[in-house]
């Protein structure tokens, strides 16, 4: 049996920002993996020379809000870590990664309550009473070559699209908070398709070990965060920060 | 926490010096009528306005006794003094995150530099990327540009 190729996806559409954001973190991981085989889904207009430096495949990519989900869809690799653009890899680590896909289908980073306040939202009205998003979508370690999970990221990729377009909203949902605060998010359909479709209920899902050093939001910083061992983070998540549509230089 | 007392007025075990010199002592009476209670909160002057003894004063050390008090204030420092660390902590905490994501947006321009942009020192760069203040990011682009017109004058 051939080994399982492993390997990082990073996605960076439609706006530039993203881009220089992209190739930071694409040379972030190689310093601390130089072995790490990273794949870069952009848009061709962004090309200046840095996407094929440190990458092993280039995809080229639509320009939608959420091209990340269908980059993920899209992976070349058996196994593949997604890292939202925005964010660095600072520790060794990182090295580590594939351990924790352990026998799951698909790995998170949790929304915990203690850090709530750092989202933008966590709890939503449904069907008369309360869910929660559980699952943060900055990171996510997946059995790209299963079928079924490969199935998941098309759907996942799919139904967001409906959703933002307003082609898809489903019952039990409130209309306004659904306009205001769920229909951009591709967190919603993550739930939906988690917690609502029965052809994805067997999927093994799993939170990453320690699972703060894989994504430390900066603003975890601000109420002192740390991570169950007391061990740094191994990727920051500027997301919350970043002037992303004021230009960098 | 309430003390027993042939005494019409009680006073909770709580009370504490406002001042190191215990001229001035906080504490809470507890007067019962009937089926009420009612709760009141002094700060009681050693002295009144004249100089003359204050009465009740007298009667809050006498009910409690000095000791009590002197460990209830001291309780009650340490409290503060802890809640003081963990805020002054969390200040900090915060202040370090805040310098760290203008650090990363500092790092970010200077990434855009079209020198240190085209470089393929790794080493430089990975240092660059792994600075801890501005004037280290300073000193490694200074190193990146100066490596990048050497090569301009090689050529």
């Amino acid at each position: 049996m051939s080994e399982l190729s492993k390997g990082f996806v990073i996605v960076a559409s439609r706006n530039i920002n993203f881009y220089t954001y992209a190739i930071n973190l694409i040379q972030s991981i190689k310093d601390y993996y130089p072995e790490a085989l990273i794949t870069l889904v952009t848009e061709e207009r962004f090309f200046d020379g840095r996407e094929t430096e440190d990458t092993d495949q280039i995809i080229i990519c639509g320009g939608h809000y959420r091209e990340k989900l269908w980059g993920m869809a899209n992976t070349p690799y058996d196994i593949t870590m997604y890292v939202d653009a925005d964010m660095e890899c600072e520790h060794e680590d990182i090295m580590t990664i594939w351990d924790e896909m352990k026998d799951y289908d698909m790995v998170f980073h949790e929304l915990t309550k203690e850090r709530e306040q750092f989202y933008a939202i966590r709890e939503f009205k449904y069907n008369g009473g309360y869910e929660k998003y559980k699952l943060c979508g900055g990171v996510c370690l997946y059995r790209s070559g299963s079928p079924l999970v490969k199935e998941f990221m098309d759907d996942w990729y799919e139904l967001y699209c409906k959703q933002y377009d307003n082609r898809w909203m489903p019952d039990g949902f409130d209309k306004e908070q659904w306009a205001k605060d769920l229909r951009h998010f591709d967190q919603t359909t993550l739930w939906w398709l988690v917690n609502k479709v029965d052809k994805y209920k067997d999927l093994k899902i799993g939170i990453f070990e320690d699972d703060i050093r894989w994504n430390y939001f900066t603003q975890y910083g601000y109420e002192g965060l740390k991570s169950k061992t007391g061990a740094p983070p191994i990727l920051r998540h500027y997301s919350g920060c970043l002037q992303k549509d004021t230009p960098i230089v | 926490m309430k003390q027993e007392t042939i005494m019409s007025r009680t006073w909770l075990d709580n009370a504490f010096w406002e001042t190191p010199r215990k001229e001035l002592l906080n504490a809470i009476s507890e007067e019962v009528d009937g089926n009420k209670t009612k709760r009141q909160v002094h700060k009681i002057e050693k002295l009144n306005a004249d100089g003359t003894p204050n009465e009740l004063f007298i009667e809050a050390i006498e009910f409690l006794g000095e000791e009590k008090i002197n460990a209830s204030s001291q309780k009650r420092l340490s409290k503060k003094q802890d809640e003081a660390d963990i805020e002054k902590q969390k200040k900090m905490e915060h202040e370090r995150a805040k310098k760290l994501e203008q650090l990363f947006e500092y790092k970010l321009e200077t990434f855009e530099i079209p020198e240190i942009k085209e470089s393929k020192n790794r080493l430089l760069k990975s240092k660059l990327r792994r600075s801890k203040s501005v004037p280290e990011v300073n000193l490694y682009a200074i190193l990146l540009v100066q490596e990048s017109l050497e090569d301009v004058g090689t050529k």
